[in-house]
């Protein structure tokens, strides 16, 4: 009662590492909703039982208006813990596709299985907003992003992405722990994804 | 109001302080010391920070000072500052307090707080670039989630430098992806 259920998935959300999504909490998020549900009806009937007894209910000052002055403190304390959560949680996702890629299937699998459907609706969205500006613009802003000293680098593949991937100049397929020397443009993306690592000497 | 979505300052509201009713409250079970379903006029509760402020803008309650700002806390810290466990107190010990001061008659919490933090500080500072970062990790226990930050933002930055001056790789898996997992074959 009283903002404890909203705490609690504020908790949760914040005992992750920071800046790192955990699975959607549904179960506390449903918790808390039912306390907000249970605090409005205990207001419900407070207010009522002022208006049973001929007192004005929006200016009288009774034992009954504190009461169900707290019971609307608390449901607006479960509000502000709900968006924060959902508005954190969109922040990341935001972040996600700067970071790391503009389409939802490039993400690795155990980032999409902590996304509901609505945070994924949400990041294509975003993507396709981001491509259009991006069109408009006609600069792609999601490149370089630390400074470019070389525009080619040296990279060893960490992960199996043998189907032929097309690169600006060339094809080639790419088997785990061979090392290439990429443009690179086309190298970071995949950086960024953990499928490659730079190689400095 | 930017502070809405904030999730720092939603926690720190969360911490309790002892309040005094003026008034009484009916159909509310926050006292559980009471009988019946309500908090008299003139109990004593414990309620979290963010009910206190409210009721006391409506003047139904009054707030006192929480436990963790107490006499036996500043003892230790005119004592040694440095090495106090604020975390045990509270988490938050500054930001509560900054919330605190405007609404308790306690004249003094200001000059707790900023003199525990610029001697915290500059020992958290030190601790950074002397101490190994296992070593220092009982240290690390002690600090309040503010101090903590700071550490690690100091940490950072201490490691960019380093990286800069020996020359490493520049572009990395991003780390919103978390920890790489270990290699399973």
């Amino acid at each position: 009662m009283y903002g404890r259920k909203g705490y609690q998935l504020l908790k949760d959300f914040a005992s992750g590492e920071k800046g790192q999504l955990k699975p959607f909490n549904s179960k506390l998020f449903d918790e808390t909703i039912e306390e907000c549900d249970q605090n409005h009806h205990l207001m419900q009937s407070l207010m009522r039982k002022m208006q049973q007894e001929d007192l004005d209910v929006q200016n009288s000052r009774n034992a009954d208006h504190y009461g169900a002055l707290i019971h609307h403190l608390s449901l607006m304390r479960n509000k502000r813990c709900l968006m924060a959560y959902v508005y954190n949680r969109a922040e990341i996702v935001r972040d996600l596709a700067w970071r790391v890629g503009l389409e939802l299937l490039d993400l690795p699998s155990e980032i999409q299985e902590k996304l509901t459907s609505l945070e994924k609706e949400y990041f294509k969205n975003h993507s396709v907003t981001l491509k259009s500006y991006m069109g408009k613009v006609g600069i792609e802003l999601n490149v370089d992003m630390v400074p470019p000293k070389d525009p080619y680098i040296k990279v060893r593949i960490l992960d199996d992405i043998d189907e032929g991937i097309v690169l600006s100049d060339k094809t080639t397929n790419f088997a785990r722990h061979s090392m290439h020397f990429l443009k690179r443009t086309d190298a970071e993306p995949y950086i960024a994804r953990g499928q490659m690592e730079e190689l400095t000497d | 109001m930017t502070n809405y979505y904030d999730i720092d300052d939603i926690l720190v509201e969360e911490e309790y302080v002892p309040v005094l009713f003026h008034k009484t409250a009916n159909g509310v079970t926050i006292d559980p010391s009471a009988e019946t379903n309500c908090a008299e006029q003139g109990s004593k509760v414990e309620v979290p920070f963010w009910l206190a402020h409210e009721l006391q803008l409506r003047q139904a309650v009054s707030i006192n000072l929480p436990a963790c700002f107490d006499q036996k806390t500043r003892l230790e810290v005119q004592a040694d500052a440095a090495y106090v466990d604020l975390r045990s107190r509270c988490p938050y010990f500054y930001e509560f307090g900054c919330k605190l001061e405007p609404l308790v008659t306690d004249r003094t919490l200001g000059i707790l707080l900023s003199t525990a933090f610029k001697i915290r500080y500059k020992e958290a500072l030190t601790k950074v670039y002397t101490a190994a970062h296992i070593t220092a990790s009982k240290y690390l226990s002690f600090l309040t989630k503010e101090e903590t930050n700071l550490y690690e933002a100091a940490h950072l930055s201490s490691t960019a430098f380093k990286k800069w001056k020996t020359g490493g790789r520049r572009l990395e898996r991003a780390s919103i992806l978390g920890r790489k997992r270990k290699d399973s074959n």
